[in-house]
């Protein structure tokens, strides 16, 4: 009997397949399943988290604000302004606004978890009458009507949770994006339909407690000059863009008499003008 | 974004580095084989009868070739769809074929005309080592016969 070993051929134990073409499949498989898994995910987080009871809500929001200078004309006037507005609102009884004024330049003023709204200084100095100023409370009273803040850290912590198990560092930026800074707290950052339905629901409410909307679009004109000089793709920014949104003011307007508009009460102009002290503390 | 710029750095190393090393081994394995061609190695047991051999030995090959980071991705993600994890297919079958060359070298070194009882064991080194790369060891052993001089 002889043995021999014949030459095998190439190719019989591996594939020809390139192992590149083999990567860019897998990978854009999984990737797109990815995609579809967080999209799935953020929208049931959307969902569900209007059955977070609003006193769990209460209780995960741990703000700690400066002690309130409770008394000053500017925080009674700002308080009797937002009953007037969570009325006209129909805020559920079990939801309350705690209201915080901030003596900061930051032109903002934003809703966070547990009912809080917190209002800066440099956007009240710029508003040139109380509808505008009604206009700001209502939209950011309407956020937490429709439970937007705690919708917003739902879906933004289901997210990065499942982009961390991707990439542990994108995961972290997406949480840093949605708690992104303002001047003073971290506050939460809204989606563009989130905004929109804040905007209709404020409008609404201003339409109930005055009876028209005039003077409540110059909010947005003053928004607009705080922007200007920085790009605004609409894509890009959580806001609609200021224009649009006066648009849509202009469109639910119904009495276009300007002197309806309601001025701001006499010394509102010193409660809130910038303070020399308040200059000096914060050095 | 900086652990997914690491991850492209890597897969990109893993990858060229990889490829050439592969293909630079491919060629010298094609070539030893041709040289070898003429010592059988087999698994039978039965020595061919009619020869005679004053003399026989164990000859042995032993080869370990790391996965490079390319691969091991690859079969990552092929561990969530599943399939022929094709990347280590050649991982394999260059070890194969390495253990048994430098099996043969050995016995040619001895002389020798057959190797009978060809056996091949295989073992991964850092198994169940975590994120670690593994690499795959392939030992390949035999008797070696050794005709009359």
């Amino acid at each position: 009997m002889e043995y021999s070993n014949p030459k095998i051929p190439e190719g019989i134990n591996t594939s020809s397949e390139h192992p590149l073409k083999e990567f860019f499949l897998l990978s854009a498989g999984v990737l797109s399943l990815v995609a579809v898994v967080i999209l799935i995910l953020s929208l049931l987080a959307d969902k569900l988290a209007h059955h977070i009871p609003y006193s769990a809500e209460k209780n995960i929001s741990s703000l700690k604000f400066e002690q309130e200078i409770k008394g000053q004309p500017v925080n009674q006037y700002l308080s009797s302004l937002t009953h007037h507005i969570e009325r006209a609102i129909e805020l559920p009884d079990d939801m309350k606004i705690k209201l915080h004024y901030v003596d900061a330049d930051t032109v903002n003023a934003f809703a966070f978890l547990g009912g809080h709204v917190v209002m800066f200084r440099g956007l009240m100095e710029k508003l040139p009458n109380e509808n505008a100023l009604a206009m700001v409370l209502a939209h950011e009273i309407a956020h937490i009507k429709h439970r937007h803040p705690i919708r917003s850290l739902g879906r933004g912590v289901v997210i990065a949770a499942a982009l961390s198990l991707v990439s542990s560092s994108v995961g972290s930026d997406v949480m840093a994006n949605i708690m992104g800074k303002t001047g003073y707290v971290t506050a939460l950052k809204y989606s563009r339909d989130h905004e929109t339905e804040a905007d209709d629901t404020a409008i609404q409410a201003m339409h109930r407690l005055y009876g028209h909307l005039n003077g409540a679009e110059d909010l947005f004109h003053v928004l607009e000059a705080n922007t200007k000089g920085k790009p605004s793709f609409e894509f890009f920014s959580t806001h609609p863009l200021s224009e649009k949104r006066i648009q849509r003011i202009q469109k639910a307007q119904t009495n276009t008499s300007p002197d309806n508009i309601t001025p701001l009460p006499t010394g509102y102009a010193q409660w809130v003008a910038k303070k020399p002290e308040s200059q000096a503390d914060k050095k | 974004m900086v652990d997914i710029i690491i991850l492209l750095t890597l897969l990109a190393l893993g990858y060229g580095f990889g490829r050439y090393a592969e293909g630079r081994h491919y060629r010298s394995i094609i070539q030893r084989e041709e040289k070898l061609q003429y010592l059988v190695a087999v698994s039978t047991k039965i020595i061919p009868p009619g020869e005679q051999y004053s003399q026989s030995s164990l000859v042995c090959g032993n080869v370990v070739i790391s996965v490079d980071f390319f691969k091991r991705f690859l079969a990552g993600l092929r561990n969530i769809v599943g399939g022929r994890v094709m990347s280590y297919e050649s991982l394999v079958d260059r070890a194969r074929r390495e253990a048994i060359l430098r099996m043969k070298q050995e016995a040619e070194a001895l002389g020798a005309k057959l190797v009978f009882n060809v056996k091949l064991e295989t073992s991964s080194i850092s198994k169940g080592g975590g994120n670690s790369i593994g690499s795959v060891e392939v030992f390949a052993y035999g008797t070696a016969l050794i005709p009359h001089s």
